[in-house]
């Protein structure tokens, strides 16, 4: 279906080949999972396959590639339309016109197709993505999956052999992720399409994959092969994953099913043989407390810096929080967890005074003069001495030419004296681009210099809003330590995330938003012991409230192993 | 929703009066009936949602245009005061109807965009763009696309808003609008890159066969020749009225032979059309009724221009005179709104397919 022999390419004005001397052959009717940290060449290495990659945007390619016995260098993109569909990262900037049908039918007006077969070839990709009841509404009032989903539908009435995806998923919350991922499956294992696709949500896919293509980047090559061997091989690997190669566990699990036999068994050799219980209670020979996974809450006596009374607010006559109360204290790490559309952006431009309550209050303290600011009343310039807030997109506030200048205008803002940016900038592992054009950097590295911007005024209580999107393994890992090391130092941090490994790597209390009401409110690792959907990996793995992270039963097993080797 | 052809014909009926008449009764008229269309439609497309910033630009230029009429027109009767005869321009009488006459402008504009508020509330804008010629396709699909972005501009402009906020940022002067308009520009351009990619990617203008290139520059060359040879002839017609025929003729050749170019580059678009609206009772109902209102207002202006005419000053009356006949002719243009009511709204929030069956799309005509 698709073959490279010795592809290279080198972008325009780039000293170095992102792509070098690629050979491979991808089957039809294969389902090619293309992983590696970002700036790897993933997105090109896709691009090339319709011939965006050199017809849109220039460079130097070399060696030859053939699509289903056709050649993209040299069709380019109008040429392979009917071949291959692509669809790229962010569902809303892929809109041609503002109705459902008509967006699906677009590409094949501009063809000129008869009537009769476009009515056709509409009705089954509505029902191929399984979207006919959005067909008459409007794309600006869909969600984020079903647009998504709409847009994968429009490449399909062209009839394409291979379908390409860019990140479908990046910009999506878990719960349409799966969606647009379900649909992707079906789409490879029903209609025998050939899907290549890039992802970092591996523990969504791994188990669907046939083979996955792991692009390290800096020069280094691929690697491709069945998913068991690609990711005994590399590190950016989901928790499960991560747990099974620290423990050696043989052939790696893929999904938790296959986890859950390995932690019976060696549950089973624990317990001296015996049929292991369905819940592997490890909590029977261990300590009772553990101290590496002890909530670090604050003391009870420390006063509330954040107290939210009786909140309500609505909007559009959508009633967005509803009679919320809450209080968190000095140096607690609070994440928010719900659905899109629970309240939980709402609630943090509460925080902030962007939004003023309807009824209730919000009262914000400082912890250093232990003044009391009620958004009410409070001028936003008051409270932002105080409470800092990165937005979701950090593209929302990158407007300078360098990033130091980003952080002296935050400084200006606050009329903060200019200052050294060196030391901030290292633990954000931004130090070697204080003077690079901050829409330049990837993904990670621009949320990573929104949060520097408004770190730099010093806000005593942190609010973060989705703040791992887009980021892959590693970088959710060094945000993590990052955010756990600001704690350590007395601030407040309250986070709103979809991200369950995040929640359950660094917080110490998990409020459960639903409809604008807090549904639970405790600390993480109970509130993330009870649920099913808001479980990490490992969580599900054991089963256990005390274990919500690879750390944590690394952790364990050494005491264990200490405490075995004591006994021996 | 209306065909697109009668809906437009109710725009052209509505937007006639509005332009041509200064008569502020007449014009109240007309707004209201642009009011009650709007009311009865509802936002039911992208752009319907508009009628406020419409309705406040048009009240904005209302409130500028009576105090720019009463001082820089110095001609009536009724003198209210008197400014320094010194004062170049603003200098002399300030009178009662270059006030009202200031007011009825300003009134005849904030018509013209109800009129047009109305229009967009109830326009399938997709549907309009497939109408236009062959030659304009290129346009329309533009024109399509800004639609489509435009909700999405409005929410990240309010995102950007609110994160500079945060860092600090208040408005002063107009070097603090880089903080707000630069991320907006960048978000904007990165979008319209992604999408020209993905229209690249499906293949758009992908069966458009350029013609030879000597054929595109003639075809360029006849366009330039026959604009020029048009506002030649408009110049002719405004400034030597005596020059007989030859301003007219000349116009007349000029736009036919535009015309007949756009006919030809038309040829070289190949398109089909998924969706064929069907024409309705009520369409035609519309379509009738609008070309009446339209026939009966520019029939009063050219048999019976004096009961259309209006002008404050001296010595016509400051109070303007009111034709009932002429206010019946321009009631029916009110039918969008009695008719409305058995359409079920087309998308929007909350509808559901329950909606969607209802009005089932119209195939049925291919």
């Amino acid at each position: 279906m698709i073959r490279f022999e010795h592809l290279g390419y080198r972008y325009p004005g780039s000293p170095s080949a992102i792509l070098e001397d690629l050979s491979f052959d991808v089957r039809e009717g294969e389902f090619l999972l293309v992983i590696g940290p970002s700036g790897s060449g993933k997105s090109t290495l896709l691009r090339c396959l319709n011939g965006l990659v050199p017809h849109f945007y220039g460079g130097q390619i070399s060696g030859r590639l053939s699509v289903d016995g056709r050649d993209p260098v040299a069709l380019g993109p109008r040429g392979m339309a009917g071949t291959v569909g692509f669809v790229l990262q962010d569902p809303e900037a892929q809109f041609v016109v503002d109705r459902v049908e008509d967006e699906l039918a677009f590409a094949l007006e501009n063809q000129g197709q008869d009537p009769i077969v476009m009515r056709k070839r509409v009705e089954e990709a509505l029902d191929q993505l399984g979207i006919a009841g959005l067909r008459q509404r409007s794309v600006n009032t869909l969600s984020g999956g079903e647009r998504q989903r709409v847009a994968i539908a429009a490449v399909m009435t062209l009839q394409p052999r291979l379908l390409v995806l860019d990140e479908p998923t990046s910009q999506l919350d878990p719960q349409a992720a799966e969606e647009v991922l379900d649909t992707l499956v079906k789409l490879n294992e029903d209609l025998g399409l050939t899907v290549v696709l890039s992802e970092h949500r591996l523990e969504r896919v791994v188990q669907y994959a046939d083979r996955i293509l792991y692009m390290p980047g800096e020069g280094r090559p691929p690697i491709l092969g069945e998913p068991r061997a690609v990711l005994g091989q590399v590190d950016l690997t989901p928790p499960l994953i991560t747990l099974a190669k620290a423990l050696g566990w043989s052939p790696l699990p893929l999904t938790i099913k296959e986890g859950r036999r390995f932690v019976s068994r060696e549950a089973g050799i624990e317990n001296g043989g015996s049929l292991p219980a369905a819940v592997p209670s490890a909590n029977a020979g261990s300590p009772a407390v553990e101290p590496s996974v002890v909530p670090a809450f604050a003391p009870a006596t420390s006063a509330p810096v954040v107290s939210v009374s009786h909140l309500d607010f609505s909007y559009n006559g959508h009633l967005a929080l509803d009679g919320v109360s809450l209080d968190v204290r000095q140096g607690e790490f609070v994440a928010l967890m719900g659905r899109n559309g629970s309240g939980k952006t709402t609630l943090l431009k509460q925080l902030v005074g962007l939004l003023r309550p309807q009824r209730g209050e919000v009262e914000i303290v400082d912890p250093r003069s232990h003044e009391s600011l009620n958004t009410r009343r409070a001028a936003v310039e008051e409270i932002i001495g105080v409470v800092g807030y990165v937005p979701q997109n950090p593209n929302a506030l990158l407007f300078n030419d360098t990033v130091r200048q980003e952080l002296d205008f935050t400084r200006r803002g606050h009329n903060l004296p200019p200052a050294d940016d060196g030391a901030l900038l290292d633990t954000l592992g931004l130090a070697g681009h204080a003077e690079d054009y901050p829409r330049d950097l990837s993904v990670g590295e621009r949320q990573r210099v929104a949060l520097a911007s408004i770190l730099v005024a010093e806000p005593q209580i942190l609010l973060l809003d989705e703040p791992t999107r887009g980021l892959d393994y590693r970088q959710k890992a060094a945000l993590a330590g990052f955010l756990k090391a600001e704690k350590a130092r007395g601030r407040t941090i309250i986070m709103a995330t979809h991200d369950v490994e995040l929640v359950a790597g660094c917080a110490d209390r998990v409020v459960l938003l639903g409809d604008g009401q807090v549904v639970v409110d405790g600390p993480a690792r109970q509130v993330m012991g009870e649920s099913l959907v808001f479980a990490s990996q490992i969580n599900k793995l054991y089963r256990d409230p005390a274990l919500l992270t690879v750390e944590a039963v690394l952790a364990r097993r050494a005491r264990q192993a200490k405490g075995n080797g004591h006994r021996g | 929703m209306y065909h697109t052809w009668a809906w437009v014909a109710w725009l052209a009926a509505a937007a006639l009066p509005a332009f041509t008449l200064q008569n502020p009764l007449y014009l109240a008229l007309v707004l209201a009936a642009a009011w009650l269309v709007y009311t009865a439609l509802g936002r039911s497309t992208p752009l319907g949602s508009s009628w406020g910033a419409f309705v406040r630009i048009g009240v904005f230029f209302l409130a500028l245009s009576i105090p720019f009429n009463a001082l820089s027109i110095h001609a009536g009767e009724i003198v209210l005061f008197r400014l320094p005869e010194a004062w170049p321009i603003v200098g002399g009488p300030i009178t009662l109807e270059a006030i009202v006459a200031g007011a009825a402008n300003g009134l005849s504009l904030l018509a013209i965009l109800a009129v047009f508020a109305a229009f967009n509330a109830g326009v399938d804008h997709y549907q309009l763009l497939r109408a236009t010629p062959a030659f304009l396709f290129q346009a329309g699909v533009v024109v399509s696309i800004a639609i489509t972005f435009v909700p999405q501009m409005v929410l990240a402009a309010r995102e950007i808003r609110q994160a500079q906020r945060i860092r600090g940022h208040r408005l002063r002067g107009v070097r603090d609008l880089l903080p707000l308009i630069i991320p907006l520009l960048a978000n904007g351009l990165e979008r319209a890159i992604q999408l020209a990619e993905t229209m690249e990617a499906r293949g758009f203008a992908g069966t458009q066969v350029p013609g030879p290139r000597r054929q595109a520059l003639w075809l360029q060359l006849g366009t330039l020749a026959a604009l020029l040879a048009l506002l030649a002839g408009l110049f002719i017609l405004a400034y030597y009225p005596a020059g007989g025929p030859l301003g007219g003729n000349l116009s007349g050749l000029a736009v036919a032979g535009l015309l007949a170019l756009f006919w030809f580059q038309g040829r070289g678009v190949r398109r089909s059309r998924y969706r064929r609206p069907r024409w309705e009772g009520r369409d035609t109902a519309l379509a009738v009724t609008s070309l009446l209102v339209a026939a009966a207002v520019a029939g009063a202006r050219f048999l019976a221009p004096a009961t259309l005419y209006y002008s404050p000053y001296p010595p016509a009356a400051l109070l303007p005179a009111f034709n009932p006949w002429i206010g019946a002719a321009l009631l029916p243009l009110v039918l969008p709104a009695l008719l409305a009511p058995r359409m079920a709204p087309r998308n929007g929030s909350g509808n559901g397919p329950e909606q969607a069956g209802a009005r089932s799309v119209a195939h049925d005509s291919f």
